[in-house]
């Protein structure tokens, strides 16, 4: 009957319409990350200046000094909660997060909360200049070989993870951050709140 | 490679004869020996000549320069002796996983830094002796699945990898299905039952193995049935042949015997029909072979008007849609004004849309050109829809500056700033708001302060920390703008410092009938270099006399103070448009040029035409 292969042909158009549609309206280059709840990768960055404060507290809780004082490896901040930022000086979002980011780790400081950032794809004096556009003062350390990067599956910076006293990651966010989220997210990192989902906001792809 | 080893290898290339000049003169024959160089490793000594004849010479020379060259290969062939096979290896694992930057290359291909720096970890756990699917889980697991070229033949991914088969067989079973129906269909439209008195005779007729000679190529109907029945029994006969051969079980025996009668017996009818009705046209073409019978039976398969109107509505709608919903994802085209190519699918939104991207695009192109009136109606527009909309309100703040209201214009601001905190032209607009409209010096400045880390490094850049160092010496010095309101000219800007104000007269003895499109100009160039002009307000239909103000917000490019000595003149264009200069254009220049900035007063009189 006409009706009934009309019927047919609308029940196997409309589905692929649909996808269609659907698919128009994600992001394409989204990149859901499978890390969250899992250990955070060890790395060791080579921090730009020995930061004042956390630096210290680490190197005494050590039993053995090692050599460069200038290295930090996330091991030395294990049992304390980290948030770990990535950023770039050619990123305009990491602009628009830096000032926020750094009156968070004031408002933090004397907890035992630490922030860490990581300059990815960047060159040592692009990074400089960054950091001391933004008077950041919490520790920071560059990328040069792109592991830490691919380590911590970054498609889209600034990527902010929120690391537990135990290592595990308990939340990530894509993109540009607030201050208020921030020292929210850290602080169920502290008390070991894995949350459910990744959080996003404006991103520059990575190069 | 050792010391002792090169020196060797270099007295050996040393190594070479040397012509004796005497031998050379004297006769052809070699001389009774060569004379070996100093520091050789066989020492200072003489060889006899019958050791190295000539000949052998140069072969002995070719055979040692063999001899280092692959002395020296060999020693790089040692060093490079697994490298070609990490590499071979690494690129085969590279070609399978994807770049995350350029998504649809895979990491061997793509060019990016991303890919170079993945490629460098693949490569290095290779060497570390890591097996390529440990590679390969590795970056599952910091990117998910999505990572692998080939998706992993487990879980729902098998799905990718088994559905296109799935899909094939589906095929085929619904293209054999319906194939079947359809002959099926066709064979089951011939009448099942058939004349018991025919079917008699058919068997009578078959017993009798009645044969004729037929004219195969006779088209006439009798003929043909003729031939029809003579070909069913040639199959009746097979048919027995099978049978006995044990060919055929009894059932298909029966059931296809039944069949080729039914069939013989209808030819036989139509053949009594064919003779008796010979004579008469009509049957000729109703009576035809029993096999032709069963497409009569059926009804015409085709389609009927009706279902080509519904085809044809539903294909219109569906391209309508497709394209309407095409034309509305598009996001217009930014920067530049109209496409020359046309306005429906490149993105240049027409006026009735109601997207908010393609409105705010209008009415930057129209504040762009000046198009002050058209500008506000499409961000009023779409401010009606979001009050708070950052660009929006930020034009409109920009253009009230234009027009002089600062309070106006700090509205707008602090809406678009209540939206989006960090928007720079909203603090931007703002900044000079406070500066030149309040005259705010702390207030802009902190305003300036908090938009200058939010500009990348370049000229906008630049532009903000030269009105920032301006702001920080005007409010040193004492202000040297503050005139007795009443005595000023009724100038509609309430700021002075960085503006030049006055009156637009026209010379009495010009007094022309002014054209509706006419447009007014008000240029200032610098006086130093004379060069392009510096800042243009244009003036839609204007009325005599006009009072204007000139500031940093009519700059050609925006963010460069405004100040120094400029050379005021105005342009009066009858068409309205500034390229074309026609005749009847009306010029005229400040009497008192250069005027400083932050001069009020500065009236001009149009009184040339047509310069």
């Amino acid at each position: 009957m006409a009706w009934r292969r009309l019927i047919i042909t609308l029940a196997v158009i409309a589905p692929v319409l649909w996808l269609l549609a659907f698919g128009f309206q994600r992001d394409a280059r989204y990149i859901k990350t499978p890390l969250i709840a899992k250990q955070a990768a060890p790395f060791t960055v080579t921090l730009f200046d020995p930061p004042t404060g956390i630096r210290e507290i680490v190197l005494s809780e050590r039993s053995e000094s090692t050599g460069d004082a200038r290295k930090l490896s996330l091991a030395d901040l294990r049992g304390r909660a980290v948030f770990l930022n990535f950023w770039a000086s050619w990123c305009p979002p990491c602009r628009e997060e830096a000032r926020d980011l750094e009156a968070a780790w004031q408002k933090v400081k004397d907890k035992n909360l630490v922030f860490l950032g990581v300059a990815l794809q960047d060159t040592e004096k692009d990074s400089r200049a960054f950091l001391e556009e933004f008077k950041i003062t919490y520790p920071n350390g560059r990328d040069e070989s792109g592991k830490i990067g691919v380590d911590y599956g970054t498609w889209g910076i600034p990527e902010s993870f929120f690391i537990d006293a135990q290592g595990r990651i308990t939340y990530k966010h894509v993109g540009g951050i607030r201050a208020a989220l921030v020292i929210a997210k850290l602080e169920e990192a502290a008390k070991g709140i894995v949350s459910a989902q990744e959080g996003k906001g404006d991103i520059t792809p990575v190069r | 490679m050792r010391i002792t080893t090169l020196r060797t290898i270099y007295s050996i290339l040393r190594l070479q004869p040397r012509p004796w000049p005497e031998a050379l003169a004297q006769d052809s024959a070699p001389r009774a020996y060569w004379k070996v160089p100093r520091g050789s490793p066989w020492g200072t000594t003489v060889i006899p000549a019958n050791a190295c004849p000539e000949h052998s010479r140069r072969a002995g020379i070719q055979a040692r320069l063999i001899l280092v060259l692959s002395l020296l290969l060999f020693a790089h062939l040692l060093h490079a002796a697994d490298t070609p096979d990490l590499e071979d290896q690494t690129r085969a694992i590279s070609a399978d996983l994807r770049c995350v930057v350029c998504q649809n290359l895979s990491i061997a291909d793509s060019p990016s830094e991303m890919a170079k720096q993945m490629r460098a970890i693949v490569r290095e756990q290779l060497q570390a002796g890591k097996s390529p699917q440990e590679i390969k889980d590795y970056f599952v697991s910091k990117y998910g699945e999505w990572v692998l070229l080939k998706p992993a033949t487990q879980g729902i991914s098998l799905l990718v990898w088994v559905l296109p088969f799935v899909a094939l067989l589906i095929g085929l079973a619904l293209g054999i299905f319906f194939i079947r129906r359809w002959v099926a269909k066709k064979r089951s439209a011939q009448p099942v039952a058939a004349d018991p008195k025919l079917l008699a005779r058919v068997r009578e007729e078959f017993a009798n193995a009645e044969t004729e000679e037929l004219d195969l190529e006779d088209p006439s109907p009798r003929a043909q049935l003729l031939q029809e029945r003579s070909r069913l029994y040639t199959d009746l006969n097979e048919l027995e042949f099978d049978y006995q051969a044990g060919k055929l079980s009894q059932a298909d025996y029966a059931g296809l015997r039944r069949d080729i009668e039914t069939i013989a017996s209808t030819v036989l009818g139509n053949l009594d029909e064919v003779a008796a009705s010979a004579a008469r046209e009509k049957g000729a073409e109703r009576r035809r072979p029993a096999a032709k019978q069963t497409e009569v039976a059926q009804p015409k398969p085709g389609l009927r008007g009706w279902q080509v109107a519904v085809g044809a509505a539903f294909l219109l709608v569906f391209g309508l849609t497709l394209g309407v919903v095409l034309t509305n994802s598009l996001r217009p085209r930014g920067g530049e004004g109209d496409s020359i190519t046309g306005d429906f699918l490149t993105g240049t939104p027409t006026a009735g849309k109601n997207d908010v991207s393609a409105l705010l695009q209008e009415g930057r192109t129209a504040f762009n050109k000046q198009d002050l009136r058209k500008a506000i109606e499409v961000f009023k527009k779409v401010l009606a829809a979001d009050p708070n909309q950052p660009e929006a309100n930020s034009y409109m703040g920009m253009i009230l500056m234009q027009a002089g209201h600062a309070d106006g214009a700090l509205i707008a601001f602090d809406k678009a700033l209540s939206q989006a905190p960090n928007f720079p032209m909203a603090l931007w607009g703002k900044g000079m708001a406070l500066y030149q409209g309040k005259q705010d010096h702390a207030g802009a400045r902190d305003v300036f302060e908090k938009l200058l880390p939010l500009v990348p490094p370049g000229e906008d850049r630049n532009a903000v920390v030269k009105v920032l160092a301006e702001i920080s010496t005007a409010g040193q010095k004492p202000k040297t703008t503050a005139k007795p309101a009443a005595a000023a000219a009724p100038s509609s800007s309430s700021a002075s410092a960085g503006q030049i104000t006055g009156r637009i007269t026209i010379d009495p003895k010009l007094k022309t009938a002014i054209d509706p499109q006419a447009v007014l100009f008000i240029i200032a160039r610098p006086a130093a270099d004379g060069g392009p002009p510096l800042a243009v307000k244009k003036i839609d239909r204007p009325t005599f006399p006009l009072s204007y103000s000139l500031g940093a917000e009519n700059m050609m490019t925006q963010g460069m103070p405004f100040t120094g000595k400029m050379n005021m003149a105005v342009r009066l264009d009858q068409d309205g448009n500034p390229g074309t200069r026609g005749p009847g254009d009306l010029t005229g220049d400040f009497r008192k040029n250069p005027a400083e900035v932050g001069s009020k007063n500065v009236d001009i009189v149009l009184d040339q035409v047509g310069k």
